[in-house]
Parts: C-alpha cells; structure tokens; sequence
C-alpha cells in the first residue's frame, strides 16, 4: 500500500476519534445539565417546604 | 444539532480526501504541500482562541464576573494546544523542506516566544491563590499578551527575511494559489474552526455547569 494512503487512514482514524470524544462528551454534558436541573429544583422545593 | 455534527465529521473526511487526492502539489513543495492543509488551520485558530481570550478578559475588567476569567483561561488552553499543534506540524513542513526540524527562523523564533508568554500566563494564574486578585492580574496579563500576537505574527515576519513560503495573501495583496489548492484550503480552514468553536462551546459549557453545581452546593 503506498505510504499516502496510510497516512490518508491514520488521519481518518484521529478525527474519527477526536469526532466520537467530542459527541461523548456532549451526551455527558446533557446528563450533568439534567442531574443538575434536578438538583436545582429538589432544592427549590425542600427550600418552599421549610 | 446531531445531523450538523455528522455533516462536520463527512465534511472533514472530504477535506481530507481533497488535501491527499484532489489538490495538485505546489512547485518546489512537493508531497509536503499537503501539510499546509493542517498547518495553516491550527495558526489561525492560535489566533483566533487567543483574541477571544483577550475580549473575555476585557469582558471580566469591566463586568468584574468571575465566569468571564474561567472563559478567558478556557480560550487560552485551547490557544496554548492550537499554537503547539501549530509548531509541531510547522517543524515536520521544515524538516521536510529545510532539512531541519527547527532553524530559528523568524516564524519559527516568533511562536517560540508565543508559547512562553501564553506558557507564563498560565505560570502566573498557579501562582495566585486570592481568586479576584488570579483573575484581574491574569486579564491585565492576558490583554498584554495578545497585544504582541499581531506583532509575533503578522509584523516581525515580514520585517526580517525568512525561509517560510510568502502568506496566503501576498504584499500585493493577492492570493496566488491555484484554484483547486483554494477550495481545499478554505474548506480545510472553516471545518478547523468549526471543530474548534465545537471544543470551546464544550469547555465553556462544563464551567457554566461547574458553577451552577457550586451555587447549589453553598
């Protein structure tokens, strides 16, 4: 296999890897804002009770 | 949101594909032409994160909002990587066509000197405790810094002679590349940058949220 194509697969591979980190990490970012969200409004609601 | 996100990933694989099998090959570059697809990108996204660094610094003096010193030093990490992918991709280009890694020319001489003042921002942000007194002195920093990236950049490049190939617009002001060589080019230039505001929108993100969390914590 001629040395351009590998590099050519190697470059693919990176961005193919930086592209599912960067997906990944937005899923975990929603979850947090959700978690949070959560947090944020079981707070509200023990704070109306007292 | 996600198909866009998608639609980035197939972009840059034709960039790639454009930069490997569609662009023709500059005269006296050779194979090493195609580096100027990955080296350029990262230089102007250097720049582009260290302007947004500064503005969000100016933004923290004026509003005194602690949230703007967290960007401004988000921006800046991200300055810090973009410039050290930058130099590294820069010193393979001059190996493969100067036949050395590093020959202190004034490109090179320039980022070197970015890198440590970027390097000592980060030095005297760890050196701080009091957090007002981290973030007022890192955005005076910071400011400072950014006023000598047009001057490292732009300036003392074409003051002193140097092996590095002419910019991409030219003293006379014109761009000289060929017409495929451009299409590949631009496209490179904006996929990088969309990749990079997708980092940034990401970081900026997480410390929104960290803030939040310590609100509800106290």
């Amino acid at each position: 296999m001629s040395p351009i194509y590998v590099i050519l697969i190697i470059n693919i591979i990176v961005w193919t890897g930086i592209f599912f980190y960067l997906l990944r990490t937005d899923n975990e970012i929603k979850k947090l804002r959700k978690r949070i969200e959560r947090l944020s409004s079981k707070n509200i609601k023990t704070g109306n009770n007292q | 949101m996600i198909f866009l996100k998608f639609l980035l990933y197939v972009w840059m694989v034709l960039v790639l594909l454009g930069a490997f099998f569609y662009a023709p090959l500059a005269k006296g570059l050779g194979e090493y032409t195609r580096v100027m697809y990955f080296h350029v990108p990262m230089a102007w996204i250097t720049t582009l994160t260290f302007l947004i660094g500064a503005i969000y610094s100016i933004l923290y003096l004026r509003k005194k909002d602690i949230r703007y010193d967290y960007y401004s030093e988000t921006a800046n990490q991200l300055g810090l990587l973009f410039a050290l992918l930058a130099t590294i991709t820069g010193s393979i280009w001059a190996k493969m066509s100067w036949g050395a890694f590093w020959n202190w020319d004034p490109r090179e001489t320039s980022i070197f000197i970015l890198l440590l003042i970027y390097a000592a921002y980060f030095a005297l942000r760890s050196a701080i405790e009091q957090q007002d007194r981290k973030a007022a002195l890192s955005a005076v920093y910071d400011i400072l810094a950014f006023v000598t990236v047009p001057f490292f950049i732009f300036i003392v490049p074409r003051i002193y002679s140097s092996l590095h190939p002419d910019p991409l617009i030219n003293t006379q002001g014109k761009v000289t590349m060929n017409g495929k060589m451009q299409l590949v080019f631009f496209n490179s230039l904006l996929a990088f940058t969309m990749v990079y505001f997708w980092m940034l929108k990401n970081k900026l993100e997480v410390i929104k949220l960290k803030m939040k969390l310590k609100q509800l914590e106290s």
